[in-house]
């Protein structure tokens, strides 16, 4: 039931964020582009990090550590 | 108006203006990098990336006090040196720059200080959420000020009164949704997290040059390259937005910036990579073409004409014959109300600013004293005005434009080499990046002077010319707070420099190892003290 509410709860915000991207695209599309272009640079940067840790496990663990 | 009052005030902003932007950048760009290593601070709960945070956020906090400092002084300057400027814009300038104020302190100082030293009074997602807000306060801070810029670029949302002799808003959105204030928003901000991320990549390949903090450094270089990369790709492409937007709403600008003297014939229109722009003969010497290439890079078409810079005084010579009869009728309408004079005023109303700025070269500044005999001089002489200083404007788009190349690239190595493991064997990219750390600072600069130089000579684009602008202050008053100003801000700035350097050199502060946990697995970091947090 908790799995059945979460996805319920994503996809209404996938739902407004289309809404929203539909109407930001006609009036202020590059402000949009800096909302999701800036979530974009903060998450790449943040796997980088996440997959530095993994790389970092195999390399002790006596596994290839190169991407 | 005394000449040298007003090139002595457009010296004096430029200064401050400068000055001032040495230090913005870096904290547009921190904060969000510093929100990135918190979020992984958070999602791992490994204590490194809380040192993280912590030790690039005490050289941010260092930057963005003395940039709070050097801003202050700049809102003041609109009163103070350009007094008609802010009553003729003051209605729409105003506005935004108010909001401005109150992003900057209400939103982005609050947070500042909850930041700094909430670490130990917040919880994980309470200090996270303050640490985005920070950013998002800084970036919305500089959104406002940018908003009043676009207006300066691209007067849109506003109308004359003739009543009031003022600027007065009709549509604020159109304000703050103008392409101009959007696109140069992303091209400053992101400009900005290029230079965070140069920044922290700089110095950590300094702790990996020098085999110090290295698992600390390896950290964060891996997360500035893949911020900057992506960065450094987006301050690129939204460069060709408003390259194409000065081309649609400044043809003078863009055709400085592309040292265009003729209007071009496509398609094989070239694009000029190398020109000694003279400004007096209005060519170009030693230049180096790319055919094919001007229309689809400003125009994004093969089949569009640019303007050059010898037609645009044509078509600028219409407009001042036309913003002659707006103004002439303009003084009329206000010494007796005709409503002939307004109805001729309303006519030629787009072309005012023109009248204006043909004022200047008038006999005794008074329009009315134009004749057959004394027009065409004054003619060609205000539609010379119309055009920045082209060899300016060509070399700092120039350099601006290959800065930004440079950017992507030593990025793209970094992030490549990090993804691969291998970049302590590639010192010589460790030591590029160390001395890039000042680049995107001298980019942002040059940006800076190819916006506002090529505004030139209006304050308000087509509106109001910069020599009516300024205040009627004494040349010698001018001089002493120009000296005052240029000290008070060197100091600043060797402050900035010497707090930089000690606490870079210092770098992260070390941890004593824990004492081992019996029965616990072997620690992910090889220093003991970067070992994940015994809460997990």
């Amino acid at each position: 039931m908790t799995r059945l509410l979460q996805l319920i709860g994503l996809a209404a915000v996938l739902a407004l964020s289309l809404l929203f991207a539909v109407v930001a695209g006609d009036y202020a599309p590059w402000y949009f582009a800096w909302i999701v272009g800036t979530v974009m640079i903060v998450l790449i940067a943040t796997c980088g990090a996440v997959l530095f840790e993994t790389q970092e496990t195999s390399r002790a663990d006596g596994r290839d550590a190169g991407f | 108006m005394d000449h040298g009052v007003v090139d002595l005030s457009r010296l004096q902003f430029a200064l401050t203006a400068l000055y001032h932007f040495q230090f913005v950048p870096l904290t547009l760009g921190m904060t969000f990098l510093l929100a990135a290593m918190e979020t992984v601070y958070v999602i791992t709960g490994k204590q490194i990336y809380k040192d993280m945070t912590q030790f690039w956020g005490k050289l941010f906090g260092i930057n963005f006090a003395i940039g709070v400092a050097t801003g202050l002084t700049m809102e003041f300057e609109f009163g103070t040196n350009w007094s008609m400027y802010s009553h003729f814009m003051g209605d729409v300038f105003g506005a935004p720059l108010a909001i401005e104020g109150m992003m900057a302190f209400f939103l982005e100082s609050t947070f500042v200080g909850l930041m700094f030293f909430g670490w130990n009074r917040l919880s994980r997602g309470g200090h996270l959420a303050v640490t985005y807000l920070v950013a998002l306060g800084s970036n919305l801070s500089a959104l406002w000020i940018l908003v009043a810029n676009g207006f300066m670029q691209d007067p849109v949302g506003a109308t004359f009164n003739p009543d009031t002799m003022r600027m007065e808003f009709t549509n604020f959105a159109a304000l703050v949704f103008s392409e101009d204030a959007q696109a140069k928003f992303v091209h400053t901000s992101i400009a900005g997290f290029v230079t965070g991320a140069m920044f922290v990549m700089g110095i950590s390949a300094y702790y990996m040059l020098r085999k110090q903090h290295r698992e600390f450094a390896a950290r964060s270089f891996r997360m500035a390259a893949l911020f900057g990369v992506i960065s450094s790709l987006a301050v690129v492409t939204l460069g060709d937005a408003l390259g194409r937007l000065d081309y649609l709403v400044q043809p003078t600008k863009l055709a400085a910036m592309e040292g265009i003297w003729h209007t071009t014939t496509p398609p094989s229109a070239p694009w000029t990579a190398f020109a000694i722009p003279d400004d007096v003969a209005q060519k170009n010497y030693a230049e180096i073409n790319i055919p094919y290439v001007l229309g689809p890079l400003v125009a994004h078409s093969f089949t569009t004409a640019v303007p050059g810079i010898i037609d645009l005084e044509q078509k600028a010579k219409v407009d001042t014959v036309n913003g002659i009869k707006a103004v002439m009728a303009l003084h009329q309408y206000s010494e007796d109300k005709d409503p002939a004079a307004l109805a001729t005023f309303r006519q030629y109303e787009q072309t005012m600013g023109y009248g204006f700025l043909a004022q200047r070269y008038a006999p005794d500044q008074d329009l009315s004293k134009l004749t057959a005999d004394n027009l065409p001089a004054v003619l060609d002489r205000t539609a010379r005005e119309t055009i920045p200083n082209v060899f300016v404007e060509f070399w700092g788009f120039r350099l601006m434009v290959a800065c930004g190349f440079a950017f992507v690239v030593v990025f793209a190595l970094g992030a490549y080499y990090s993804l691969r493991n291998k970049l302590e064997t590639q010192r010589w990219l460790l030591r590029a990046s160390m001395w890039a750390i000042p680049l995107p600072i001298i980019a942002c600069e040059y940006g800076w002077i190819v916006a506002e130089n090529g505004r030139q000579p209006w304050t308000v684009y087509g509106w109001l010319p910069t020599y009516m602008s300024a205040s009627s202050h004494t040349v010698g008053y001018m001089i002493f707070s120009l000296i005052g100003f240029v000290l008070l801000y060197s100091a600043f700035i060797a402050a900035e420099l010497y707090l930089m350097f000690k606490f870079a050199r210092l770098g992260p502060t070390e941890h004593a190892a824990p004492k081992p946990v019996e029965g616990a697995g072997p620690a992910t970091f090889s220093r003991p003290g970067y070992a994940e947090k015994s809460w997990q």
